[in-house]
């Protein structure tokens, strides 16, 4: 009972650490975004393309070599942009497709994935690891993998506001543009809001909180986040009639399309193509 | 000042507004504001200054009585007029309180160009704007940032810039030093006479005495009822302690020295403080 | 220097296998949640535009920002687990469905690019699970048994968690099912699995289940502790989604019926898959596995597998009769479930039509 309570008593300080995180996290402090690599020299708007396509031949591919030189393909953008591949390597493999890794493991066995008996771990009960299953989880892994790495990579090369801007080439009508980058810019504003609440709370706390008061407390942080948030909005809005908003969203972005965009578009286009007729 | 008659921009005529129906932010409140002045409403936190910068600014309407400006009575009606609004809010600006709130871009840049975007100008026309306005205050180097990454000083100068695009004549300011390191004030007050010396109107709304000298040539007091409690010049109201500390805006303290004298004294803020020997 | 070991770990244990990665769906199931959440977006504007016009962006924005912020809140349960609510039916009681659906949405993709929870193929996916099943179906439930109770009712709390509840527990339904028809649907020539590798049969328990036990329940609590606090701390707040009633009722009520009908038909019938599969995997008895598996140690054997996944009429193992069939009736399921969400659409866009002219 006791061991269960302090667990319990865990869960604010657990969301004020992934709070916390969330703040100090590295991609929102766009480092990366700012170095003279080969992506992030490109227009955002060429490289959603890229990543669109690229994204595609790894969802389409049916041939685990094809997803590997996809794969591979990653490292050599991410090589090219500057990004250090063994935190590239890690920050996919180590963390992102943990779950996955999970999941992947029961599949491995016959009584998931029948197939010819690679290894016998057990016979009675029968625990068999098969040639398909070792097959199937290679592909959920590596399909896994690479579309994460693609992700990350798009995400660590082209600062957020950016990012956002772009998705007007896929047609994302303005009026989601304009609230996207709002959303991005409150987000920041309501966890340190949230952060405060928690540290307030953390400094005003001496013994341990039971489950239903901590429950309660959570609750009412969510709540008053609510409130804050709806209020918030109100004021934005003010501030936005005020500098003559009139309903209609306005997003204006300084992109230029140059030759190395079409360049590296095409190539990424190609290799996208290549991968799909390969892997087909 | 050339011995013409200015212009009124503002005649405010008893004017009475609430948020909730029960509690007034103000209580039939009269003034009228003209072309070229620098006027300080002065008041405590709550006495409503900060509601009737949004009334003038058309954000919010007067319940009982009326504003107009330049003549023309605001409604919600008129401000949802196309070229009246197109006008207004192009002539007055509002630099609101919380940063926070009037930035709410995802970056300097877009920030700053939000208003320009908003009069339909040409793309060239709005990238120039922001980089005269960034320019203007020094901030060019902010040009990408997150507005969330900002000092508070810097924030003060982007929701500054976010107005200066918009190149208005009247420059409505809620506590516009509240917050701000000495550095970032003494900036702000230069920041304010020289838009004054090109001619703008500014009104600031404030409870600061300190700057009071430095941004307004005329005060206006509101009290607790949230009425206007008086009128005059800065050197007026700063000699009238027992209106400042009526309205909340001064408070008179004793102290206790080591000397077992008794000393009161009003804190008006100002540096130099009034002594009272109380025997 | 750029990875710190807590932090990244952290980010990595509020994943939640709600939020779907790529690789795990077929680019066709992708496309699909795409057809899906484009038109509930169109919808979702139109219906906004009139009801909320120029306000609509700033409170989108900070209730997509809420929401975003809230899925990272640690909820406790009874027992020492903790974990995380999705926020979709707090959302929509508040907002009303369509500003939910929207702002949902929003959170959604931030995290997908954020934290990468969540693939950005299978965002449209995971806007149909979390952004558009957990409102609508929470709302309706919620003003179902709410009725016309008063808005500081013990009812409306209660109300709240059931909605909660159920509405978390369909969408993992969904999630278990969308899961579970990859390997049936989509796989190599031979029968490998190329995605998401578990049949119905366990991919459904395995989401349904723990959801059961745990995360609707935090869904649940969290979103009726939150109606519980604002009944005390902020009326306003609820009386907002309330206001709006009058209008809302006519669309909430009325209008989700075929949504509401359409989830229980979806309820039904997967039961029914379940059934199917289970007499498939109920036949792997171990004897009969291991005696599958002596016959597949001849070479020749990997295209014959086994019976239950093996796709084409081409390899006839035995007892593949019933296979077809139940292929079959797993697409058909799938574009059942696509024309049931995609009329249900349209209905609701035909009832909305006249109310804005």
């Amino acid at each position: 009972m006791a061991k269960s309570n302090n667990a319990i008593a865990g869960a604010v300080e657990r969301t004020l650490a992934e709070v916390t995180a969330s703040i100090e996290n590295n991609i929102f402090a766009e480092e990366m975004t700012h170095k003279p690599g080969m992506l992030q020299g490109l227009d955002p708007r060429a490289k959603i393309l890229m990543f669109l396509a690229l994204l595609l031949a790894i969802s389409l591919s049916r041939s685990l070599p094809v997803l590997l030189g996809l794969y591979i393909f990653s490292l050599l953008l991410a090589w090219l942009s500057q990004v250090p591949l063994g935190f590239f390597i890690k920050r996919v493999w180590l963390f992102m497709p943990f779950f996955t890794g999970i999941i992947a493991i029961p599949a491995l066995f016959s009584f998931i994935t029948p197939g010819n008996p690679l290894l016998v771990l057990w016979s009675n009960p029968l625990l068999v690891i098969t040639d398909r299953g070792v097959m199937t989880a290679a592909f959920l892994l590596l399909r896994v993998g690479a579309s994460v790495s693609m992700g990350i990579l798009l995400v660590l090369t082209t600062p957020w506001n950016a990012l956002l801007k772009a998705l007007s080439v896929l047609r994302v009508p303005k009026v989601f543009i304009l609230t996207l980058g709002m959303t991005y810019r409150y987000i920041y504003l309501l966890l340190h809001t949230a952060n405060d609440m928690f540290l307030a709370r953390k400094s005003r706390i001496v013994g341990r909180m039971d489950s239903a008061g901590e429950r309660r407390w959570i609750a009412a942080s969510m709540g008053g986040l609510l409130s804050r948030s709806f209020d918030l909005s109100n004021d934005v809005y003010l501030a936005m009639l005020s500098r003559g908003y009139r309903g209609e969203a306005r997003v204006a972005h300084t992109f230029a399309f140059t030759t190395r965009d079409w360049l590296w578009t095409a190539v990424a286009l190609a290799v996208a193509v290549v991968a799909i007729y390969l892997g087909r | 000042m050339t011995g013409m008659q200015r212009e009124t921009l503002f005649e405010i005529e008893q004017v009475v507004f609430s948020y909730d129906q029960k509690n007034l932010a103000l209580n039939g409140v009269s003034l009228e504001i003209f072309a070229g002045e620098r006027l300080a409403i002065l008041g405590s936190n709550g006495s409503g200054k900060s509601t009737l910068l949004k009334l003038m600014d058309g954000l919010y309407f007067a319940q009982q009585g009326e504003i107009r400006y330049r003549g023309t009575r605001l409604t919600s009606e008129l401000l949802n007029q196309e070229n009246f609004a197109f006008g207004f809010r192009r002539a007055v600006s509002l630099v609101f309180q919380d940063s926070d709130v009037q930035l709410f871009s995802p970056s300097v840049w877009d920030e700053v160009a939000f208003a320009p975007l908003q009069l339909d100008l040409a793309p060239a026309e709005v990238e120039a704007r922001v980089a005269e306005a960034l320019g203007g205050l020094n901030i060019t180097t902010l040009r990408d940032r997150a507005p969330h990454r900002l000092s508070g000083g810097e924030k003060k100068k982007v929701a500054i810039a976010s107005v200066l695009s918009l190149r208005p004549e009247i420059w409505l300011l809620d506590e516009p030093t509240a917050g701000l390191d000495p550095r970032s004030q003494s900036w702000l007050i230069d920041f304010i006479q020289e838009r004054w010396r090109q001619g703008n109107t500014i009104v600031t709304a404030t409870h600061d005495l300190d700057v009071l000298d430095d941004i307004a040539d005329r005060v206006i007091v509101f009290n607790e009822m949230h009425r206007v409690e008086a009128m005059g010049t800065v050197a007026e109201i700063l000699s009238d302690e027992e209106l400042l500390v009526r309205c909340n805006l001064a408070h008179r303290h004793r102290h206790y020295h080591f000397d077992d004298v008794v000393h009161e004294h009003h804190h008006l803020h100002q540096g130099e403080h009034q002594h009272t020997h109380l025997e | 220097m750029y990875i710190q070991d807590t932090t990244q770990l952290m980010a990595m244990l509020h994943f939640q296998p709600m939020h779907i990665p790529d690789g795990y769906l077929s680019p066709l199931t992708c496309l699909i949640g795409y057809a899906v959440a484009l038109f509930f977006w169109w919808r979702g504007s139109v219906a906004l535009r009139s009801r909320l016009n120029q306000r609509m962006v700033p409170l989108l924005a900070l209730m997509a920002a809420f929401s975003f912020v809230i899925m990272m809140f640690n909820v406790p349960l009874p027992g020492g687990t903790t974990g995380h609510a999705v926020g979709g039916t707090l959302a929509a009681i508040v907002l009303g469905p369509w500003a939910a659906m929207v702002s949902v949405s929003i959170a959604l993709l931030i995290q997908a690019l954020f934290f990468g929870d969540g693939g950005l193929l299978a965002y449209g996916i995971n806007v149909m699970n979390m952004a558009v099943i957990i409102p609508f179906l929470g709302y309706f439930i919620y003003r179902t048994i709410s009725g016309n109770s008063v808005l500081t009712s013990t009812r409306r709390v209660v109300a709240a968690f059931i909605a909660g509840y159920l509405a978390l527990t369909i969408s993992s339904l969904v999630a278990g099912t969308e899961f579970g028809l990859q390997p049936l649907l989509f796989h190599a020539a031979d029968g490998t699995p190329l995605y998401a590798p578990f049949p119905l049969s366990l991919s459904i328990p395995a989401m349904v289940i723990p959801h059961m036990a745990v995360a609707s329940i935090i869904e649940g609590l969290a979103t009726a502790l939150v109606v519980a606090y604002l009944q005390r701390a902020n009326l306003p707040i609820l009386e907002l989604a309330g206001g709006q009633a009058t209008d809302i009722t006519a669309l909430g009520l009325r209008q989700l019926v075929p949504m509401w009908i359409g989830m229980a038909i979806l309820v039904i019938l997967t039961p029914l898959g379940l059934l199917a599969s289970g007499t498939a995997w109920g036949e792997w008895g171990q004897d009969e596995l291991a005696q599958v598996l002596g016959t597949k140690a001849i070479p020749q054997g990997i295209s014959q597998a086994f019976g239950g996944i093996a796709p084409l009429p081409d390899y006839s193992v035995p007892g593949l009769g019933e296979v077809p069939g139940y292929v079959m009736s797993a697409v058909v399921g799938v574009l059942l479930t696509a024309i049931l969400i995609l009329g249900v659409g349209y209905l609701l866009s035909r009832r909305a039509a006249p109310q804005k002219s």
